[in-house]
């Protein structure tokens, strides 16, 4: 099959791009699936039928002849990459399953340190240094699983990057996609909102249960804070990107500059704010043996973080 | 096998007498040229979306997408009003031609 699908670039390579030209193509090479199928399963052996359905696609000229297009030649002008129905599936496909891994990664490490919480509060008490030390084992642990999700994920999607420059997609699948982003916006915005909601309510939580449970239910409240702006950094990361996905591939709000910027703005602000925290815990606590009140980093971290990018995600959103 | 330049000025009428039923789609059709000329008369690929494109620019044919049962969308062509007249305007210029031209036809004993 990839022989006929090689066949068939080749002889539209020196075709206009345009969306007529890439429909016909589309339709043509339906045809051409059909009757290779239809040739082997007449008990044809593989390259015989790809012989045969070549020989029957005709005379390219015919085709420029008819729809008076005027030749161009590669290098001509700058031509984008080409992206099948399958290969925009594929990457949709892996979007959704690399942001599942990295909202998962996020996840575990804004729950890692809420599990050393607990475990201080519960296992070995706050005065102990040792508490502090046992503890650090699961939350490092949890980072080193973020970690490896991160990797993973980048690596998966490492060879997509070139959506970001702009891709040729066939006209149908264009807007298959459309309908599919415009499917997704009341998706997204709910999540969002679901997602502020959850990052809102958070602090509040924490003063319920302390105020219900006297103060040493404080680090259980802690616990339930961080687990729902985890939830909720969750419900950002995975519903942006998938979101992203589509508007990478149709540059819908334009992949522009400008925003590449902000989103790096993004990335390397929380890849500084986070290892900071962890750092200044751990000297704090080690140094200064400040276990007992050094773990209020992450929650204000967490939550700082968190407001930050949901109120930045909305403020995006309306902006568009 | 029957060269494409003697069959080049009925492509469109071999097309339109498969639209005459029900709509089609291409490989459905090159399926049915194939099959009714006991593959004495395969068509191309190129041969068949050029006169596609020639049929509907003159108003003989409509297209619309439809799903098939695995999901796939095609372009189906539909034969209008003007294109069944056209199809019966070429039978019977078909009919002259094909007197005209036996005139001048002999009887080959091909042994």
């Amino acid at each position: 099959m990839n022989t006929i699908i090689s066949y068939l670039d080749n002889m539209f390579r020196n075709l206009p791009k345009t969306q007529e030209m890439e429909k016909l193509k589309e339709e043509i090479l339906a045809n051409m699936e059909d009757k290779y199928h239809e040739l082997l399963s007449d008990g044809k052996k593989e390259n015989e039928a790809i012989g045969i359905v070549i020989s029957e696609f005709g005379n390219i000229d015919e085709l420029i002849e008819e729809f008076e297009v005027e030749q161009q030649h590669v290098g001509d002008e700058k031509s984008l990459p080409f992206m099948s129905e399958e290969e925009v599936n594929d990457y949709l496909r892996m979007n959704k399953r690399s942001a599942k891994m990295i909202g998962l990664g996020v996840m575990l490490c804004i729950l890692a340190p809420a599990l050393l919480i607990i475990t201080n509060q519960f296992i070995f008490g706050f005065d102990e240094s040792f508490g502090g030390v046992a503890g650090l084992v699961p939350l490092f642990l949890f980072i080193a699983v973020a970690v490896v999700l991160f990797i993973y994920a980048g690596m998966e999607m490492e060879k997509y990057k070139y959506i970001e420059y702009g891709v040729e997609i066939p006209r149908e699948i264009r807007s298959m996609l459309q309908q599919k982003n415009e499917d997704y916006h009341p998706t997204f915005v709910k999540f969002l909102i679901v997602g502020v909601v959850l990052i809102l309510l958070a602090p509040l939580t924490l003063i319920v249960i302390s105020t219900l449970l006297g103060a040493d239910a404080g680090s259980i409240g802690v616990f339930v804070l961080l687990s729902m702006v985890a939830l909720a950094v969750y419900i950002f990361v995975y519903f942006g990107m998938v979101r992203d996905g589509y508007r990478k591939l149709l540059r819908i709000g334009e992949y522009s500059k400008k925003e590449k910027e902000e989103n790096r703005v993004i990335d390397a602000a929380s890849s500084i704010i986070w290892p900071l925290a962890v750092v200044i815990f751990l000297i704090s606590g080690f140094i200064y043996e400040a276990w007992a009140i050094n773990w209020l980093i992450f929650p204000i971290t967490a939550l700082l973080s968190a407001m930050f990018y949901g109120a930045y995600k909305l403020l995006k959103t309306n902006g568009r | 096998m029957i060269s494409s330049d003697v069959i080049r000025g009925y492509n469109d009428t071999i097309i339109l007498y498969l639209l005459l039923d029900h709509p089609s789609y291409g490989y459905e059709i090159s399926k049915k040229i194939k099959e009714m000329s006991d593959e004495k008369y395969i068509i191309k690929e190129t041969t068949l979306y050029s006169a596609f494109n020639r049929l509907q620019k003159n108003g003989y044919v409509e297209s619309f997408y439809q799903e098939q049962s695995h999901g796939k969308r095609r372009t189906y062509y539909r034969i209008t009003e003007s294109g069944v007249n056209y199809y019966y305007e070429k039978c019977q210029e078909w009919e002259v031609t094909k007197e005209v031209i036996n005139q001048f036809i002999k009887e080959v004993n091909f042994k």
